[in-house]
């Protein structure tokens, strides 16, 4: 038998493994490069704050996060509705082709993104959408669409059948019984599904990489990569980029963990 | 076949100071077949759960044999158990299920085969050797737990609650089967479970627990007619025993606006009476009180009616044969048994007489 | 799970809802999912130039059949989506194990474990472009302050060892991802058998091995073919840390479509779009192995 002790050290140090490098960028975050190039690992002598407003202001780091934010809002909420729809009707209605259009959707989470994003530059370029955040936040819906519809759809599926007969039986219209039963109840799946979208959208980057060149467009990811590009050795400023990054992500994170490693691990459980 | 004796059984948790069991002590004799009893919540099962040694030992000593086994892991104490939801493991075949204890213990294979054969016969499971538990019904893996205990040939077997996700007829039928195997086999059993029919016609003796502590021990009749407190006198029998209170008064014992020929007995003025309600009867001759006529139940082979006796708080029930005929709201006359009646102090609620 | 469909009388459905309901999923699905793969590829069969699109037949894929930057790709992908689930999914069950045994902080640890799958590639990727760095980065500076410096390298600067660095890469972000898993699996297992077993002579050997794992080996085969989809996929990781080089050794599908795409010497799509096509039947195949390999036979109900 393991002993506890033993097996509290291994666990320790996966730890210090899994949060370290965080930790390093959230300390480096704080000191300036010059600081860094001294010492990488000491920890932060005076705590550089000014770093933060800086990164916001001179870098761009404002325009990245804002259009960001514009993209992943829009994109989540439309994709939330929509995807909703589709995943009630899948769950409620007994109609011959409803397996295999749910299936058809379905399939999509596996397709590689290389058999779209060629065609979907294409088409963007075509409509005047290239460059655009419109046309990123349309792909965005369309890429995390699968995903959304194959998680509401379980749970959708659960709610009891008599609920909705009893909402039949007092007359309601089906919109009206989408809205005002499954929604509701489902508020929980579809909270998780709005967690997990923005989280993955927020971190997106080969779509956006190939959708969109212009400066003023770009989204959080394709900010850092081009300020790593662009200031290869200026560590300190980097790393203050990174947090501003991740630290939307912790606040989510720390508010919504529980909810959050539900929703990711969800269908992984057997 | 052993003894398994409890001294002084005590289970506290970790973070609470609440005792689960509280001295629990109980001697099962060799080949008994003995009942735990008791509502949800009082600590049958986890008694149990120490026996098996699924549980760590508070305080108290345990013997299995005469031997002190509070520190003996569970694969060495010589004991099976069959657990409420069956417990097969879902991956193996019925015959793995079976055979799975025994290779644990390095027993020959022939052995083996020949041993999980046979019991597989007993219990009619021979047709479904290579099924998985999922392709079961409920009574099958019900057996095949229950072989999987046999077929270790224990010193003891422990139930907890088998027949409780089985339907009411299988039910039925298999207390029947466990009946026979104890006497077949005439192994110690151990058997914990909440429905008093099961315990009554199942147990050697019935241990009636609650809230932790032993209430009563002794054979079922024994239990039944001479019920220790008023927990025991309404939790066996159904329906359950009436407890009306009543008052001594210079000549017996008034309940409501009835008059007992009772002797004083215990205490103070006030106590419990305790009487079944095949201990009262309809009968215009001699009647000790008149009662309203609530409710009136035929079931077929007996009618139950309930009624309401002048000043008593609660409905009275009585057993009736199945020509009984009553209407509600009927005024009908009643006679108690009182030989059979019990008298319980309403403080202590244990029985005085 | 039993499906809980409505009865409604005979089969009149209420199409137009159905059809309500469906239509914004569809149109956007089409529009911008369906229809590009079908768009893929028909420029596969062409030289997609930007005002000039010319058929071109079985060119393209003849040419890909003798692409040795593509099979190398291929090649390296292929063996980051098998060696990067393995490890991942077998360290992740050993440290759930451990945390099943029930350590003091368990809900602290598993959130700390968590924290590396939610962060973008992007800032992985700088994370540890600069631990691997030669000069300062951690993973030479700990190597040296242990005494082994012959073992420090230039991790993804070396084309021999590049690609195994990234693995590492991954297998750091995904095992608490698996982790997490397994331990929700490990929970649910019904704790009367793991107690039947116990007195059926199991040590906490015989348990693991008879039956603790194969009770989670739906779980385990699950995680192993998430994975897997997901390093057929891998791209942001390497266009960070090394833009697929040095020398292709880290050149996966992906980063090499987006080369010939969008960072080649003449714009013709319709070579990329072979690629993408190539690569889809690939990964359609794999996965539909994969399942069916690892399908379970009977249903572990419990």
């Amino acid at each position: 038998m393991i002993s506890r002790a033993f097996l509290f050290i291994v666990v320790a140090v996966y730890t210090a493994f899994a949060a370290g490098p965080f930790l390093w960028v959230a300390t480096m975050s704080l000191r300036t490069t010059s600081e860094i190039s001294l010492d990488h690992y000491a920890w932060p002598e005076t705590l550089h704050w000014e770093k933060f407003p800086q990164a916001w202001f001179n870098s761009n780091y404002s325009v990245y996060f804002e259009n960001s934010l514009l993209v992943v809002i829009s994109a989540v909420i439309v994709l939330t509705l929509v995807g909703a729809m589709a995943a009630h009707c899948f769950a409620r209605y007994r109609f011959r082709i409803n397996r295999l259009l749910y299936f058809v959707i379905f399939s999509a989470i596996i397709f590689p993104p290389q058999i779209t994003i060629i065609a979907l530059f294409q088409t963007l370029v075509q409509y005047g959408l290239y460059n655009s955040l419109i046309g990123l936040t349309l792909v965005y819906i369309a890429v995390q669409l699968p995903l959304t519809v194959y998680i509401l759809e379980s749970f959708f599926a659960r709610i009891p059948a008599d609920l909705f007969d009893a909402a039949r039986i007092d007359g309601y219209p089906e919109w009206h019984i989408f809205w005002k039963v499954s929604l509701p109840i489902a508020l929980p799946a579809i909270a998780t599904t709005v967690i997990l979208n923005t989280i993955l959208l927020w971190n997106e980057f080969l779509y956006a990489v190939v959708l969109i060149t212009d400066e003023a467009k770009r989204t959080l990811p394709l900010g850092i990569q081009r300020f790593m590009g662009d200031q290869l050795e200026d560590v300190g400023m980097i790393a203050t980029g990174l947090m501003i990054a991740i630290i939307p992500v912790v606040i989510i994170y720390i508010f919504f963990s529980e909810k959050l490693i539900q929703g990711m691990t969800a269908g992984a459980v057997k | 076949m052993a003894t398994v004796v409890l001294k002084e059984l005590t289970k506290r948790y970790a973070n609470s100071d609440l005792l689960a069991v509280d001295a629990v002590s109980l001697d099962v004799k060799h080949g008994e077949f003995m009942v735990l009893l008791g509502p949800s919540g009082c600590g049958k099962s986890t008694t149990l759960r120490m026996i098996a040694g699924l549980e760590s030992i508070s305080a108290g000593d345990l013997l299995i044999d005469g031997k002190r086994v509070n520190a003996v892991p569970s694969k060495d104490r010589d004991i099976a158990m069959v657990f409420q939801s069956y417990a097969l493991y879902p991956h193996m075949s019925v015959f793995d299920n079976l055979a799975f204890g025994l290779r644990r213990r390095d027993i020959a294979k022939n052995e083996i085969d020949r041993r999980v054969t046979s019991v597989a016969a007993t219990l009619g499971l021979s047709e479904l050797l290579k099924r998985k538990p999922h392709a079961l019904s409920g009574g099958q893996r019900q057996r095949v737990a229950l072989g999987r205990a046999i077929v270790r040939d224990p010193k003891v077997f422990l139930f907890d609650e088998p027949l409780s996700n089985l339907d009411a007829a299988l039910r039925v039928g298999m207390r029947g089967e466990l009946i026979k195997l104890h006497h077949r086999l005439g192994a110690t059993m151990i058997y914990v479970t909440h429905d008093q029919v099961e315990a009554m016609t199942m147990g050697d003796r019935i241990c009636i627990m609650n809230g932790g502590k032993v209430v009563q021990l002794g054979s079922p009749l024994d239990v039944y007619r001479e019920p220790a407190d008023t927990f025991v006198a309404s939790f066996l029998g159904s329906p359950p025993t009436n407890l009306l209170s009543g008052t001594f008064n210079g000549s017996g014992l008034t309940v409501g606006t009835a008059h007992l020929p009772v002797a004083r007995k215990g205490e103070g003025d006030k106590v419990i009476l305790g009487i079944r309600p095949e201990d009262i009867r309809i009968d215009a001759s001699a009647p000790h009180t008149c009662g309203e006529v609530l409710a009136v139940e035929p079931l077929g082979a007996e009618t139950i009616v309930r009624f309401r006796l002048p000043a008593v708080a609660h409905d009275v029930l009585v057993r009736g044969p199945r020509s009984v005929v009553a209407k509600v709201g009927e005024s009908v006359p009643l006679t108690f048994d009182l030989a059979s009646a019990h008298l319980f102090d309403p403080v202590t609620t244990r029985r005085i007489a | 799970m039993a499906r809980a469909l409505p009865l409604l009388s005979a089969e009149r459905q209420p199409w137009g809802a159905i059809i309500a309901f469906l239509l914004p999923a569809f149109t956007i699905y089409t529009a911008l999912t369906a229809y590009p793969v079908f768009r893929t590829l028909w420029n596969s069969f062409h030289t997609v130039l930007p005002r000039k699109e010319e058929f071109i037949g079985l060119a393209n894929y003849v040419t890909l059949a003798q692409d040795e930057i593509f099979w190398r790709s291929v090649k390296n992908t292929f063996i980051w989506a098998c060696a990067s689930p393995l490890a991942e999914v077998s360290i992740a069950l050993l440290l759930a194990l451990a945390l099943y045994a029930k350590i003091p902080g368990m809900r602290f640890f598993r959130i700390a474990w968590f924290t590396p799958v939610l962060m973008s590639y992007v800032v992985v990727g700088i994370i540890w472009v600069w631990i691997y760095n030669y000069d300062w980065g951690a993973a030479n500076a700990i190597l040296r302050a242990l005494g082994l410096e012959r073992f420090v390298q230039a991790w993804i600067g070396d084309p021999k060892i590049a690609l195994p660095s990234l693995i590492f890469i991954t297998t750091w972000m995904w095992t608490g991802f698996n982790m997490v898993v397994l331990l929700a699996a490990l929970h649910s297992l019904p704790s009367e058998v793991i107690e039947a077993a116990e007195l059926d002579n199991c040590g906490w050997g015989a348990k693991l091995w008879h039956i603790i794992i194969p009770l989670v080996k739906p779980t385990l085969l699950n995680l192993l073919v998430l994975s897997f989809i997901g390093k057929m996929k891998i791209f942001d990781l390497v266009w960070i840390t090394t833009k697929g080089g040095p020398l292709w050794s880290t050149e996966t599908v992906s980063t090499y479509t987006y080369k010939r795409a969008f960072e080649w010497t003449s714009f013709d799509l319709g070579y990329p779009s072979t690629i993408a096509a190539v690569w889809f039947v690939i990964v359609l195949v794999a996965v539909l192995t994969l399942t069916w390999l690892f399908r379970q036979r009977d249903r572990l109900e419990y």
